[in-house]
């Protein structure tokens, strides 16, 4: 089992139903009995939060995932920011695509940037070098560099010649790749496709092909695209001729599918409202269905036999997985999909599918938090207001009694870190609180006394009310240090620490767990202790006691901590603006309250 | 408490707020103020000590075991650190490049290389595995076989056929038969006895698919320029493994 590690989680306001009902105005009828026992909570510490209710788990993140909105003064967690789209690149070119083109060309690299359909590899174009031939004296390496060129995946070997498709030039791979069908045979364009259906040979070598088996069950092979093409074409004229209309069946043929003004209607969804003139509105009546191929009929092909025959021989290894299919792009000019099974002997190559920069906006205020630089190839942010560098951090360190006579020292040398707890043992955990900002501020701790969940645990914050210095200049605390004992000193040391007799940075001294100090205090940061007092994991069966569930033996403290500081007033903000008038040095009173947990340990089981 | 003083100016703000106080503990206590820690020298002041030659980190190569008998041709080139070692005979044949910290092991058997193939650092030709049998010919390499980094062939009757590449960190179990022209891809594993078919790659933890670049003979030709290259690059010193 892996050794536990210490964590902390802080809870993002947006999914506390209270403070949404809080902040849209209405008042809350929140302390209708104020518990004159819990000390320094406030009023909201009544409803205490409960770490392993499941709506926790989607409000809890570790410190670096939180933003901070600078004008709401509140915490934002990636699931209540909005995110606008920057920019869209390509992952592998790390080109820009403008969201013109992505409209037009699709989501996908139209470069040359493809992936392996085997491995999702990235390919490389790789010239095939044909055979030097040997009656010629010219140098062998002069013609390596030219002829057809293939995609090639360096990882698994994977050619696109495996699929037939060579390509005439060495980039714009893209528009080459989707003119190429399997096999190397080139898709018609819309235009060929005209001119071949005029063609007197093509129309002539149809017809005996049709004559020479049965002509009902002749059919051509027709690709996704030509179907619709023919399709298409084929109910245009329906629509266009005056012929079809049956008035017999009018009244019917109105309402279903068959009956022009319906199926011009559907059409006109697809080929953008060409369709829909007043003189096909005004014909009703029902029109034939398509009935050949050249019309755009295409049966469904039901004999597998060869699709059989092939697995047999390519075996469980040739099929192309779920996930090579779902990765495959569209491709509108391979065979239609009746009865076809997948190998991967036609997959194709891949084009990148484009990743995106995202800047991310409060969703109260619309101010940007987070704002990526628009460039590709710099992975800095012009906006970045991560929680980390506004509410302290809290670092957690097992505290272990060392000797005798209630001495303590703060090294992990007596306990392994991560090893359980003993249950009903009073174990002490040493909470380091660490000041980002450069106020002083005062933090006010609360906990329940007993963690919520089956299994209560005691805890006890020894010292719930301290003040943390300053994130001043490094160089600050050299000076107060080297100053000794010096009023800079003391007034560091703060006022519950005189009985301690803790130095904030000399080793050799003992310090004593006292209620109402601070155990150690550094420039920025303090520590304190935390006593807690395991509950016993032991079940009672007989009684119908639950069998021990997921992650139920953690001990897991919530913890709401509440953060004062006076701020100077900031400017830009109107309702401060008329404070600050008077003079420039006004301040402001902050104050930023959260619940988060505090992941201790894991209990032994009995 | 060890405390040096800094000179005032390093902080603005102590200067205009204490400066009245003008540091008297300056005065009780004899101040040095240059007292730098060693480790903070500045750049310039510090000295540059360069030795010409460039030295490994890592501890030289201790020859253990006992010396195996060899048969190498006249035209192979193998590092002085190569690791040769075992009771039977290691044969390579003509313009194979053995690099240093390789290890070529014949303890269970015999060890042939063929011609023109590269063994790389610290991969470990004919490793006695598991089994620990000996054999006629622990393992055989064909023609044009490149042994990448870190991989590791078993002693035991393994065979890797010609133009095979096998990957860096790859491990061929004992008694395996690699077809020809075949890739192992990094950190593949072939277990002991398994027989892989010619132009195969094994690919993503143990897949497998038939190579149809058919560029064999490139590839040949892409080793005989390897070779090349690595003929000038590595000092060859056979005459030590006599």
């Amino acid at each position: 089992m892996a050794a536990f590690v210490p964590y902390t989680y802080f809870q993002c306001p947006c999914s506390d139903s209270s403070t949404l009902a809080q902040s849209s105005g209405s008042n809350s009828p929140s302390s209708a009995h104020p518990d004159p026992d819990d000390g320094g909570i406030d009023d909201d510490s009544d409803r205490a939060f409960d770490p392993r209710a499941p709506r926790s788990n989607y409000s809890l993140y570790p410190l670096e995932y939180l933003l901070y909105c600078e004008d709401c003064h509140q915490i934002r967690c990636p699931r209540c920011v909005a995110e606008e789209i920057v920019t869209y690149y390509c992952p592998n070119c790390l080109f820009e695509v403008p969201s013109s083109n992505l409209k037009s060309e699709g989501n996908r690299c139209t470069r040359s940037c493809f992936q392996c359909p085997i491995c999702i590899g990235p390919l490389a174009v790789t010239s095939i070098e044909t055979k030097p031939d040997p009656n010629l004296l010219a140098a062998p390496d002069s013609a390596s560099h030219s002829g057809p060129y293939a995609l090639t995946c360096s990882y698994c070997n994977w050619t696109s010649t495996e699929v037939g498709i060579k390509f005439e030039k060495p980039n714009s791979i893209h528009a080459q790749l989707a003119k190429l069908r399997n096999g190397g045979t080139s898709r018609l364009t819309a235009k060929e496709r005209k001119e071949r259906r005029k063609d007197p040979a093509y129309t002539s070598q149809r017809a005996a092909a049709g004559s020479e088996r049965e002509s009902s069950d002749w059919q051509e092979d027709l690709d996704l695209e030509t179907q619709f093409a023919n399709l298409k074409l084929f109910y245009q004229s329906q629509l266009a001729d005056p012929n079809s209309a049956d008035h017999g069946l009018s009244s019917l043929g109105d309402l279903g599918f068959s009956s022009p003004s319906s199926l011009s209607r559907i059409m006109s969804i697809y080929t953008g409202g060409s369709l829909h003139d007043k003189k096909a509105k005004s014909r009703v009546g029902a029109m034939r269905e398509a009935l050949e191929s050249d019309e755009g009929l295409q049966l469904a092909d039901l004999d597998e036999s060869a699709a059989i025959s092939r697995l047999r021989q390519e075996g469980y290894d040739g099929t192309a997985s779920t996930e090579q299919l779902l990765e495959q792009p569209p491709n509108l000019g391979e065979e239609h999909l009746h009865g076809r099974a997948r190998f991967t002997a036609e997959l194709r190559p891949i084009p990148y599918l484009l990743r995106t920069k995202r800047s991310k906006r409060c969703p109260v205020c619309r101010h940007i938090i987070s704002k990526p630089e628009a460039k590709m190839q710099t992975t800095r942010f012009r906006i970045r207001l991560v929680a980390g560098s506004y509410i302290p951090s809290i670092a957690i360190r097992p505290l272990s009694l060392s000797g005798a006579g209630g001495s303590f020292s703060s090294s992990s040398t007596t306990t392994v870190p991560g090893a359980p707890l003993e249950p009903l043992k009073p174990a002490h955990f040493l909470l380091t609180f660490k000041n980002p900002i450069f106020e002083t501020v005062k933090v006010t701790l609360g906990t329940p006394a007993r963690t919520p969940g089956r299994f209560a645990s005691k805890v006890t914050v020894l010292c719930p009310v301290f003040e943390i210095g300053a994130n001043t200049d490094v160089w600050d605390e050299a000076l107060k240090d080297s100053s000794g004992s010096d009023r800079d000193g003391r007034r560091r040391r703060g006022k519950g620490d005189e009985g301690g007799g803790g130095g904030s940075g000399g080793g050799g001294l003992t310090n004593q767990i006292e209620v109402g100090k601070i155990w150690e205090r550094g420039r920025n940061w303090v520590s304190i202790v935390v006593e807690v007092m395991p509950a016993s994991l032991h079940l009672r069966e007989d009684e119908g006691d639950l069998p021990l569930r997921e992650e139920e033996d953690v001990l897991e403290i919530p913890m709401f901590v509440r953060v004062e500081w006076e701020a100077d007033v900031g400017g830009d903000e109107v309702g401060s603006a008329a404070h600050g008038r008077d003079s420039k040095e006004a301040r402001e009173k902050r104050e930023l309250a959260y619940w988060c947990v505090l992941g201790l340990g894991k209990i032994r089981r009995s | 408490m060890t405390s040096y003083c800094r000179p005032a100016i390093l902080s603005p703000k102590v200067q205009q707020g204490e400066s009245k106080q003008s540091f008297p503990h300056c005065i009780k206590q004899p101040c040095s103020f240059p007292k730098i820690p060693q480790g903070r020298l500045l750049k310039s002041q510090r000295k540059i000590t360069m030795s010409s030659k460039r030295h490994s980190i890592v501890p030289p190569v201790s020859q253990s075991g006992p010396k195996p008998p060899v048969q190498f041709s006249s035209s192979i080139t193998i590092s002085d650190s190569a690791l040769l070692t075992g009771t039977n005979l290691i044969a390579i044949s003509s313009e194979s490049v053995i690099h240093p910290r390789a290890k070529l092991d014949s303890l269970a058997g015999r060890i042939n290389i063929g011609r023109r193939c590269v063994v790389h650092e610290r991969s470990v030709v004919g490793a006695v595995g598991t089994s620990g049998r000996i054999t006629e010919a622990a393992v055989t390499l064909g023609d044009y076989v490149t042994v990448e980094v870190g991989a590791s062939i078993e002693a035991g009757d393994t065979v890797i056929g010609d133009g095979t590449t096998v990957g860096v960190g790859a491990k061929v179990g004992a008694g395996a038969v690699i077809g020809k022209h075949c890739t192992l891809t990094p950190h593949t594993e072939i277990a002991a006895g398994e027989v892989v078919p010619d132009f195969t790659v094994v690919y993503s933890n143990g897949l497998r698919r038939p190579d149809r670049r058919g560029i064999a003979e490139l590839k040949n030709k892409g080793q005989i320029r390897q070779i090349d290259v690595l003929r000038r690059m590595i000092p060859s010193n056979p005459a030590k493994f006599d």
